[in-house]
């Protein structure tokens, strides 16, 4: 009889924990998932209706229009073509720097971490400062300095800022990833004559998927997702799609379309969504393997 | 190959022909103005520009004015400042010091401006003397707009003049349980209802604190008294809501007779008109002057101006002269001015027409007339007075009162003088 | 230094030749175009920034210096000392809440529970939207016309009050509330990592000894993943002083003056009111307000370094 209690209580205590640890999960996701939500079932009801029954409310009118408009015709940033011409300069952007700033990182945390000299401990200390520097403070020098190299309101201009500010990241990222392989391996590959680039190409790169993976996920969000030089350093039709959103979301002294600028958001918000659903598994597994020290 | 020899060496004379008028205009407008009734208006303009032969690109930055502001200096830093850019008041005689600005008497002289523009204006847009800017537009900022459903509702027939009708009337609304005053606060729309408070109710405290930023005059007795009236009106006749409150639910609160009274410029027309609703008693609004103290007609002016850069590409500076020429236009000041809810730069426009709005019309000829009673100002909330670090203090100074219960007058006034104070 | 075996023709000279030297400097050749530009980035770019602060720059940088008084303008504005306390105060709920957040859902997640995916995605996504994306929509929930608290009263709750944003006391929580939102994903991600490379021999050991889930967790589990608290923390903290499109998009620095932070105070002075002189100055307090925070653990963390060197 006492074993069966026992194991009644333990079968008890056990549903009781299980309760409480999906409720929590419950809970914390319906906070967690709320704006989504709002913004995507806002984003297919019409305007009047949306101004009588409120922002957050079940929606009472149904239509794929905005979507479209959002896309091809709704007037921001000066022209009347929606925000597809944004979304592509965004995308021009975005790519090559998250690619460039992630392959000089994972370089460079190679070179930290398993070529390391006098000083590189203090160097690598010195390219991490970088990931503190504010925009606000940057925006001057960085103006002077394309001026100077004829590169200010161009879109290579703006790569290259994304590229320096986001190597600090993908440095340390890197670095710190790359600490954790055994020097053993390297120093072993050395003694059989493998030199610099041939290190790097056999061993390093082959299990880098992880951290390349949390780089890329993590600098191709940032530079998506940045406002502030994006809108600086470009001119005429070249605004990325953070522009037209602020646009959109001002509302300024007009009649304020939440219909449209809802659906404007999510296609905003799609690429880094969608880089996120896709590599969320390894941003977690890269991150199991040691990221961070 | 003689044909194509020939027929490059016919190209090559016509392009020496034509002589110096081979520069293709073009421009690149860097504004503010990136969304709804504000870009459609510049839209037209570009429409003009391309009409006339000009290839058009506009910039548009969403966002505070700040953002305008950093893209410009961002801009000039890196040596190449932007052909055309919308700037205002004293930043206009900030930026021509600076020597990168052009001057644009030559085409001043040849088409009359200084006849045509208002008198008021041009110390803004000449503020060395010779033209640097170009005037879009004259908005009126002492508008007060109300519901004609409340009104209807209180038995209220006529709009307040006086700040103590305003104030009666205020009880009405509150007795009867309606928000009196639609609101929403931030620094440029606290700034601008409290601009019409202190010009309502004294035009010399005014033009001394606000107009060339006196430092006593800020502290004084009556800007004291300013205060008082202004905490009355945030703590009884205001909602609680009134941060984080958007403009279109503010202009809606009292286009749909939620609330009675909404002090705001004339920009509001335009949201209004896009809005869809209409003007009068038996409609859904009407707008009056500002309740003032002394009994005369009243206006407080903002004027949008268009400054243009000295370009090193002859393309450019003459995209800059066609530019200037067009919004000084009557055609564009007529066909903008009607988009936007205000009134043109231009003395000679008619905006008797059925394209413009009744507040429009009655605007223009307030304008007049506060012109002869000499009680036109310049208005300090939208920055055509001081420069932007006392404008910026004394609007911070004002927004925190709203939104600070127990800050008393006495403290607001000393504190706003002081600020001021703290940037000369 | 390791010694190369390969036969290079004219080995056995007296110095290396120019294959082996180019071998030798390749690191330093590939690091160089990067830390060259970062050191630009960071000591040349806030050396320009403190010149700035000193000198009589008004709308346009000009060299004439006018000494320390940006500064005492600084410290003299209410404006300034508000953005700074809400600095602090924002930096510290902001990153102990989201550290607290991300490991209440780690732990959660970690209880071998279903669906793992799904739960990840969703306390994740936020991390993908931008801040003025957030500041938004956040704003539109926070506002007691059409948000939470319209909702929660239409449902019958008729004194329900939730308007953050409205009050000058409560905005900044409002602020701290969406930063939470927006970040604990990552901490949660981190902290999930850590707890999955824990070596389970070591928990196994503990419920041996007959600790209970709370003990185990917080004497032995939490301690073994010390270093990633240092990661979250990193990452946290540059967000946290970076905080500029959330606030403007959010509440735009109100009600009144309440929710200003240093960064919008920066790009105010320097291009809206055109003194870019002070706005350099209180640049250059916000990374002293963080070399407050980083040198002391930098040195602890030498000194760390140095004793278990020694100890060894």
């Amino acid at each position: 009889m006492a074993f069966d209690a026992e194991a009644a209580s333990a079968r008890r205590r056990w549903v009781t924990s299980r309760v409480i640890i999906y409720g929590l999960l419950i809970v914390f996701s319906l906070i967690y998932i709320l704006p989504l939500v709002v913004v995507i079932l806002n984003s297919f009801r019409d305007l009047p209706e949306i101004n009588h029954n409120g922002l957050i409310a079940w929606p009472q009118s149904f239509s794929l229009d905005y979507w479209y408009q959002a896309w091809d015709t709704y007037c921001v940033g000066g022209t009347c073509a929606g925000v597809k011409g944004n979304f592509f300069n965004s995308l021009t952007m975005t790519i090559p720097a998250t690619i460039i700033s992630t392959a000089l990182g994972a370089m460079n945390g190679y070179i930290l971490s398993k070529w390391k000299f006098r000083g590189s401990d203090a160097l690598f200390a010195c390219v991490m400062l970088g990931v503190f520097v504010p925009g606000q403070l940057s925006l001057m020098p960085w103006s002077w300095l394309l001026g100077r190299i004829h590169l200010s309101n161009s879109v290579y201009g703006l790569i290259l800022i994304h590229c320096v500010q986001g190597l600090s990241f993908t440095t340390l990222f890197c670095r710190n990833f790359y600490v954790n392989i055994p020097d053993d391996l390297v120093k072993a590959a050395r003694i059989d004559g493998a030199g610099f680039w041939r290190i790097f190409w056999k061993i390093i790169v082959p299990i880098s998927p992880p951290i390349l993976i949390v780089t890329v996920i993590w600098q191709f969000t940032g530079i998506w997702n940045e406002f502030l030089f994006g809108v600086i350093f470009t001119t005429g039709n070249q605004q990325p799609i953070t522009a037209a959103l602020v646009a959109l979301g001002a509302g300024g002294l007009s009649v304020h379309a939440y219909n449209v600028s809802s659906a404007a958001v999510l296609i905003g918000a799609l690429p880094p969504l969608l880089v996120y659903f896709l590599g969320g598994k390894y941003f977690v597994r890269g991150l199991t393997q040691g990221a961070i020290k | 190959m003689k044909s194509v020899v020939a027929a490059g060496i016919g190209l090559m004379t016509l392009a020496l022909l034509s002589g110096t008028a081979s520069a293709a205009p073009k421009t690149n407008l860097l504004s503010q103005w990136d969304s709804g009734s504000d870009a459609a208006a510049i839209a037209k303009l570009g429409d003009m520009f391309k009409a006339a032969g000009g290839d058009w690109t506009s910039t548009s930055i969403a966002g505070h004015t700040a953002n305008t502001l950093a893209k410009l200096n961002a801009d000039a830093m890196a040596g190449n400042p932007p052909p055309a850019v919308q700037l205002k008041g004293p930043e206009i005689a900030e930026w021509n010091q600076t020597g990168q600005t052009a001057n644009l008497d030559d085409i001043a002289a040849k088409e009359g401006w200084d006849k045509v523009v208002a008198p008021e204006l041009l110390p803004v847009m000449k503020p060395a003397g010779n033209w640097v800017a170009v005037p879009m537009n004259i908005h009126r900022i002492n508008w007060t707009w109300a519901s004609s459903k409340v009104m209807k509702k209180l038995g209220i027939t006529d709009m307040p003049k006086t700040w103590a009708e305003f104030n009666a009337d205020c009880d009405k609304a509150v007795a009867a349980g309606i928000v009196c005053i639609a609101h929403l606060s931030q620094d440029w729309t606290d700034a601008t209802t409290f601009e019409n408070v202190v010009y309502g109710m004294n035009l010399d405290l005014d033009k001394k604190a606000f107009v060339q930023g006196d430092v006593d005059a800020l502290k004084s007795p009556d800007m004291i008294k300013a205060f008082d009236q202004m905490r009355l009106m945030v703590s009884k006749y205001m909602d609680p809501g009134i941060a984080g409150r958007d403009y279109d639910t503010a202009s809606n609160m009292m286009a749909q007779g939620k609330a009675l009274f909404f002090i705001m410029g004339d920009w509001e027309v335009g949201t209004l008109n896009a809005a869809g609703y209409k003007y009068g008693m038996d409609n859904d609004y009407v707008c009056a002057q500002s309740p003032t103290d002394w009994g005369k007609p009243g206006f407080i002016l903002n004027s949008d101006s268009v400054v243009l850069f000295k370009q090193a590409d002859a393309d450019y500076a003459a995209g800059g002269s066609l530019l200037a020429h067009l919004i000084m236009s009557p055609d564009f000041q007529k066909i903008f001015n009607q988009a936007k809810g205000s009134i043109p730069a231009r003395l000679d426009v008619p905006v008797s027409d059925a394209g413009w709005n009744p507040c429009q019309q009655i605007s223009q000829k307030d304008l007049e007339a506060s012109i002869q009673a000499g009680t036109l100002v310049r208005s300090m909330a939208h920055n055509m007075t001081v420069l932007q670090k006392f404008r910026g203090a004394m609007m911070d100074t004002i927004t925190q009162f709203v939104n600070t219960p127990d800050m008393t007058s006495q403290a607001a006034a000393q504190a706003m003088s002081d600020a001021v104070a703290a940037q000369q | 230094m390791t010694t190369q075996s390969i036969a290079v023709p004219g080995a056995g000279h007296a110095g290396p030749t120019w294959p082996q030297r180019l071998a030798q400097a390749t690191p330093f050749l590939v690091l160089a175009p990067s830390v060259i530009a970062t050191l630009i980035y960071v000591f040349v770019f806030t050396g320009w920034t403190i010149y700035i602060s000193l000198s009589k720059s008004a709308m346009f940088p000009v060299s004439a210096l006018q000494g320390i008084k940006p500064y005492q303008d600084l410290w003299a504005n209410a404006r300034w000392n508000i953005a700074f306390h809400n600095l602090f105060l924002y930096s510290f709920l902001y990153v102990v809440g989201a550290m607290v957040i991300g490991l209440t859902l780690a732990i959660l997640i970690d209880q071998r529970v279903r669906a793992e995916s799904v739960w990840r995605t969703i306390f994740l996504y936020p991390l993908a939207v931008s801040f003025v994306v957030t500041g938004t929509v956040w704003g539109w929930l926070y506002s007691p016309d059409t948000g939470i608290q319209m909702l929660v009263r239409s449902i019958g709750w008729s004194n329900f009050t939730f308007a953050l944003t409205t009050s000058k006391d409560t905005a900044i929580y409002a602020i701290v509330i969406t930063g939470i939102w927006q970040s604990s994903g990552f901490a949660m991600a981190l902290f999930l990592a850590g707890l999955r490379a824990v070596d389970p021999d070591i928990i196994k050991a503990a419920q041996i000894d007959g600790a209970g889930p709370f003990r185990t967790y917080s004497r032995v589990v939490l301690p073994t993943i010390a270093p990633i608290f240092i990661a979250v923390l990193v990452v946290l903290l540059q967000f946290a002083i970076k905080t500029f499109d959330l606030v403007v998009a959010l509440t735009g620095g109100g009600p009144g003056l309440a929710t200003t932070f240093p960064a919008n105070y920066v790009y105010d002075m320097m291009f809206q009111r055109g003194q870019i002189a002070q706005g350099a100055a209180a640049a250059m307090m916000i990374l002293a307000a963080l070399a407050v925070v980083l040198v002391p653990y930098s040195i602890w963390l030498v000194w760390r370094r140095r004793r278990e060197a020694r100890s060894v």
